[in-house]
């Protein structure tokens, strides 16, 4: 039961009669307890007359998932299976990071009809969102006195990663499609395929000349190559307890994010075989033997409801974990942290055994304010600070020049450079025949 | 965007009200029996251990009266508690009994004056300098009795039937020629009991408590004085008695209203609060993620050299970053000697070696004013730098470009 602001009201306009009427102490406090047992007794008689939300069934309507940043309708039927007309407030129970609009929505539903109230939903978390109840507020005639009632009525959305980075792929697949049919520039290794024969234009490396084509078809040919396909990418997310920092208000989980669906699609275009593994001391996530849009609609499913996890990755674990997802040889991507020698001495004992069979890229985030704090000399502290980032961007460069000795490539660069950074280097890798 | 996903089953989560008083009837009950509990206990004890006051007629303390007033209510006499003059004047009639103990002296001269004209008789126990003055002027205070036992001694019938009181009370002095009868002498000329036929005066108040009044004859001298009309009046004064002076009181002044309005704005308040404090629904719980910079690291390390003023650890730090772009700008690589690097640098930048030497090895900071000035020049040496080989590449392309035209005749 609730009380509205109405019968708050009527309860003061009880001032009236008593100031009016009540000259002497009794009569006075006799008016007082006869204003309120009136306005008890109006108030029952409105509870009373008010329809039951409990005679009320609730279905929802909702979409499974949607990208973070995008907004979707939900949609909750309510049913009146009362004899009375209820008119009243729902409030839809989400969590507040789903982004509600307006979860206070009247409402007037007639006996035996239904009604929809819908409520647009802005996500602003990733992960998975949640609504447990449906409260109604039934008001009575009078509008004193309203009955309150909690439906449980469980219903759930799941918010994928956003995805920004795609606004880099289609000139990324451009850049792709330029390594087919490219014969002057391209070096001829065991990471090419032939692919056909066309006529010469000035240009091309006489080097790839056809003779035998040229002497049947009178014209000077050369052939074409084309990258390799079908090659192995294994992406594997570090979620340990580095990757909940902030780097430019986006966790470094986030950004790896990015920088493998973007892997991932051109990968997939490419016609590479993408394989993706999030871990820290087990399995978070893993997508295994996907292709085309299936792939990328895994990985983002599986993405949306892992969180950094507050424990140290263990890397000696990892080489396992690639083993079992694939024993060729193949490109892996490391989407870790490089912070200090000290806590990445598990990523560099581990290396030389990936390097052994595979190649692979260690990606980071480098946090800009960093870089910029070191060029910033202004006064006592500014210089101290200076230092303490020349300190931290000294101690990432010894970590990359150790894992380049190990055979390892590094890719660094700021949380919006990172995912374009990492395909380029996919396409150097692709286009010079390592994959 | 998959397709809608209708969930039915609704369930209520909110308790029925009869589900509610099942679910708390345990505490209801409990809280019935404590209310229970407590108004039994305060009934059996029945204020014994309260003071009240003293004589007062209801109190059924030691220093109280009760037990005289119910056995005269026995005895068929109508006694009646007042507690101003204006109530006795009421309830007074031509053949009543007035009991007077007025232990605050509350009473001025008229009043008491008036009091013995309202009644047949009066009883004035206790009385103070005042009453004396005013009842009977040739009585005065004869201290504590020093008597072994008192004896009536005396015509008054009620003092021979007790013939004995309690001993040890206080009495009243009556000079030897006083047409006024004394009874219970304790010698001197003092008495307990004085009397003549309209007032008698009882020294000691021991007489009509409720823990004296059944030893020696109190009994028997307390019903004789108090019982000898229908009707006896139990006049204890009170504040009302007081004479009213200066301006009336503000309750006095207000409106009869004013209280009850107060009383209802306090409701409104109450009910105000309900509405507003009333929450729609149950709280939603969600787990945030906690923030953390990835620069607090730097940051902290920073506040430590500030702190341990370590001047020349910082100043190394940024002598090896700019070392580093150094060695990239003039064109040597990251695994060139410093050596190497200080002799190209010293070379291009037209400064002398020791002088770059000292910027990048030697010089110490003793105070923070000259680890600005080493991270200034450090930085001035970085641009000299840079514009230096920048100069030199302009200066060998238009080189390139002067002795160029002869060959680029030729296509």
């Amino acid at each position: 039961m609730t009380i509205s602001g109405r019968f708050v009201a009527l309860v003061a306009l009880g001032v009236v009669p008593i100031v009016l009427l009540g000259n002497t102490a009794p009569v006075a406090f006799g008016l007082l307890s006869a204003w309120l047992l009136l306005v008890i007794v109006l108030g029952g008689i409105d509870l009373a007359l008010a329809a039951s939300p409990r005679a009320l069934t609730v279905e929802r309507m909702l979409p499974a998932r949607v990208r973070l940043g995008e907004s979707v309708t939900s949609g909750l039927y309510l049913s009146n299976s009362g004899r009375r007309r209820l008119v009243g407030v729902v409030r839809d129970a989400w969590q507040p990071s789903a982004g509600a609009s307006t979860n206070r929505t009247p409402i007037e539903i007639p006996p035996g009809e239904r009604r929809l109230v819908s409520l647009v939903l802005t996500p602003f978390r990733r992960g998975e969102r949640r609504t447990l109840q449906v409260t109604v507020r039934s008001r009575g005639p009078l509008g004193l006195w309203n009955r309150q009632v909690t439906l449980n009525a469980p219903g759930r959305i799941r918010v994928l990663p956003p995805f920004h980075a795609r606004k880099h792929l289609p000139s990324r697949i451009t850049r792709l499609k330029e390594l087919d049919g490219r014969t002057s520039v391209m070096v001829r290794g065991p990471g090419t395929e032939f692919d056909s024969l066309r006529e010469y234009v000035r240009g091309d490396d006489v080097r790839s000349i056809d003779w035998r084509a040229t002497a049947r078809r009178n014209d000077v040919m050369v052939r074409t190559w084309r990258p390799e396909r079908d090659r192995r990418v294994v992406i594997v997310l570090d979620t340990g307890r580095t990757s909940a920092a902030r780097v430019s208000d986006e966790p470094r989980l986030d950004t790896a994010f990015e920088a493998a669906l973007l892997l991932a699609a051109l990968a997939s275009v490419a016609g590479d075989r993408v394989d993706f593994l999030a871990f820290d001391r087990r399995v978070r996530g893993r997508v295994q033997g996907a292709s085309g849009a299936a792939l990328l609609a895994q990985m983002v499913d599986s993405m949306a409801l892992i969180d950094p996890e507050l424990i140290e990755m263990d890397w000696a674990a990892v080489p396992a974990q690639v083993r079992s997802i694939t024993s060729q040889h193949a490109l892996i991507v490391l989407l870790t942290s490089i912070d200090a020698a000290g806590a990445s001495t598990g990523l560099l004992s581990v290396l030389p055994q990936l390097t052994k069979r595979h190649t692979v890229v260690v990606a980071s985030v480098l946090d800009p304010v960093t870089v910029l704090a070191a060029g910033e000399r202004g006064g006592r502290d500014e210089i101290y600070r200076a230092a303490a980032a020349e300190r931290a961007l000294l101690d990432v460069a010894r970590v990359s020049a150790a894992i380049r000795q190990l055979g390892a490539d590094v890719v660094t660069d700021s949380p919006a450079q990172l995912p374009p950074a990492l395909a380029d280097r996919y396409i150097a890798l692709k286009a010079a025949g390592r994959l | 965007m998959s397709a809608p996903v209708i969930v039915g089953e609704t369930d209520v989560a909110t308790p029925t009200l009869r589900a509610q008083l099942r679910r708390s009837s345990f505490w209801i009950i409990a809280g019935a029996g404590i209310i229970v509990v407590a108004i039994v206990a305060v009934l059996v004890s029945g204020g014994a251990n309260v003071a009240g006051r003293a004589l007062a007629g209801d109190n059924p303390a030691p220093a109280g009266s009760m037990a005289l007033v119910e056995v005269l209510r026995q005895q068929g006499v109508t006694v009646t508690l007042a507690d101003s003059l204006a109530e006795v004047r009421s309830l007074a009639e031509t053949d009543s009994t007035v009991l007077l103990y007025d232990e605050s002296s509350y009473l001025v001269d008229s009043q008491l004056a008036q009091l013995t004209r309202l009644a047949a008789r009066t009883v004035v126990v206790a009385p103070d300098f005042l009453a004396l003055q005013s009842l009977a002027p040739t009585v005065g205070f004869g201290g504590v009795s020093g008597a072994e036992s008192l004896v009536a001694d005396c015509t008054l019938p009620a003092a021979n039937r007790a013939e004995e009181l309690i001993p040890g009370g206080d009495t009243l002095s009556l000079p030897a020629d006083s047409p006024l009868m004394g009874c219970f002498p304790s010698g001197d000329n003092t008495f307990s009991v004085v009397a003549n036929d309209r007032a008698t005066l009882v020294a000691d108040l021991r007489v009509f408590n409720n823990e004296n009044v059944a030893g020696y004859g109190n009994a028997a001298l307390a019903l004789g004085l108090l019982g000898q009309s229908d009707s006896l009046i139990w006049y204890l004064p009170t504040l009302a008695d007081l004479p009213r002076t200066g301006p009336p009181s503000l309750a006095a002044l207000t409106p009869g209203w004013v209280t009850p309005v107060l009383l209802l704005f306090g409701l409104t308040a109450v009910a105000a609060a309900f509405w507003r404090g009333r929450r729609f629904g149950p709280l939603v719980a969600e787990n945030l993620p906690v923030t953390v910079k990835a620069s607090e690291t730097m940051e902290g390390r920073a506040r430590l050299y500030a702190r341990g003023n370590a001047r020349l650890r910082a100043l190394d730090a940024l002598r090896i970053g700019a070392v580093q772009r150094l060695a990239s700008t003039v064109g040597l690589g990251h695994v060139a000697a410093l050596e190497e690097i200080m002799l190209t640098v010293a070379g291009i930048t037209g400064r002398t070696q020791a002088e770059v030497r000292s910027l990048l090895v030697e010089a110490v900071p003793t105070s923070d004013a000259q680890l600005l000035a080493l991270s200034d020049a450090l930085q001035a040496l970085e641009c000299a730098a840079s514009r230096a080989v920048a100069a030199g590449v302009a200066a060998s392309v238009s080189q390139q470009s002067l002795t160029d035209p002869a060959e680029r005749m030729e296509p």
